[in-house]
């Protein structure tokens, strides 16, 4: 306000300061895509139909350096293309869970198995052609030895 | 005699103790079996969301064909995310999802916004339709169109990467898809409430070992 009563009552350097605070201040209230600091976005490392699928919920994100949250995963992919992107993804700190098909964390079961923190959370979703398989599920791995012989045995003594 | 009545005590006190402890360890493995078996059934419901979302898709790419439901056609612009989370990164980490939230429009919280509006309007049966209830409804309606109006936006502007006029098959997929996406975020939840269980059922069992 102060800015627009100088720009009518001077001229020259004033009104140049004005327009350039004008245009400063249109430029920042255009800048409405970059999330809170509380929203986080889902990752997917999965085959080209589930990713699809996903990306029709609105799960998709492009920022400005054209990075995705996600990989499509066929049979072109290296197993080194998802390591990289798994590493990745969990070490972004606007990721808060990510997706992977089971059958592509078992490409890279030894990292999906050492993964232990809580945030970014990992989960092994089903494929169309590969059905999940509870016995393969990091998760489930973790806790299953409170259901072994030794586990039960030594909480009788 | 005053011995004898204060080891009585101490041994009362202990035995206390140790039940408390065991009901302790009883709610622990409790709350474990229960995230667990939750974790399970939502796993199985997820597969059968996805099992229908995929054959929507096989649908629609044979109504429109496959170059047009392809993954050559997906937008590399810059654009954020219009699902998200919202992570409370607490003990336990909770997942909030916000559906179809993008720049200026309103976010639809999962769960929030219908529980909210179960609560401030309750169904009642009524044998007449009276003009009042017929406000109300009406008021209502205008109040969800609203809503959805935005969201109903956003889901056509994520529809559009495949062209103007697209399959209903593809609209039944992207429903699919959606209702998938809760289901996931729900067992992202039970993971963070399993795997707290489990590490307090583990400290405890550490213990008594020692």
């Amino acid at each position: 306000m102060e800015l627009f009563e100088s720009f009518k009552s001077n001229a020259g350097s004033t009104r140049r300061r004005f327009i350039r605070e004008s245009s400063k201040n249109l430029l920042m209230a255009n800048r409405n895509q970059i999330p809170t600091s509380n929203s986080a976005l889902i990752a997917m490392i999965a085959d080209e139909d589930t990713v699809v699928g996903f990306l029709l919920a609105g799960v998709g994100n492009v920022d400005l350096r054209r990075k995705t949250n996600y990989l499509i995963v066929d049979s072109k992919t290296t197993v080194k293309q998802v390591e990289d992107a798994f590493k990745e993804f969990t070490t972004r700190e606007d990721i808060a869970v990510i997706l992977i098909s089971q059958y592509v964390a078992n490409m890279i079961r030894f990292l999906v198995d050492s993964y232990n923190k809580p945030v970014p959370a990992i989960l092994e979703i089903p494929s169309k052609d590969h059905p999940y398989d509870p016995a393969h599920d990091s998760i489930l791995s973790r806790v299953k030895y409170l259901f072994s012989a030794e586990s039960v045995a030594s909480g009788r003594r | 005699m005053e011995v004898v009545d204060h080891k009585t005590h101490n041994l009362e006190n202990g035995q206390a103790a140790e039940e408390e402890e065991e009901v302790d360890e009883n709610a622990n493995v409790l709350q474990f079996m229960d995230s667990m078996d939750a974790y399970l059934t939502l796993i199985h419901s997820l597969s059968s969301n996805l099992r229908q979302g995929w054959l929507e898709l096989a649908s629609a790419r044979h109504s429109m064909g496959a170059y047009r439901v392809n993954t050559v056609l997906l937008d590399h612009t810059s654009h954020p995310a219009a699902t998200s989370l919202l992570v409370d990164e607490g003990k336990e980490p909770h997942f909030t999802l916000c559906k179809w939230g993008s720049s200026g429009n309103e976010k639809l919280f999962l769960g929030e916004e219908q529980s909210s509006r179960d609560k401030s309007h309750p169904e009642i049966r009524r044998r007449g339709a009276t003009q009042l209830s017929e406000e109300k409804t009406t008021s209502e309606n205008k109040a969800s169109c609203e809503i959805d109006d935005p969201v109903q936006k956003e889901r056509s502007k994520s529809l559009s990467v495949f062209g103007t006029l697209v399959s209903p098959k593809l609209r039944d997929a992207q429903l699919s898809f959606e209702t998938a996406l809760e289901t996931l975020v729900e067992i992202a939840n039970r993971r963070s409430e399993m795997l707290c269980a489990f590490d307090k059922v583990n400290k405890k069992s550490g213990g008594s070992k020692d």
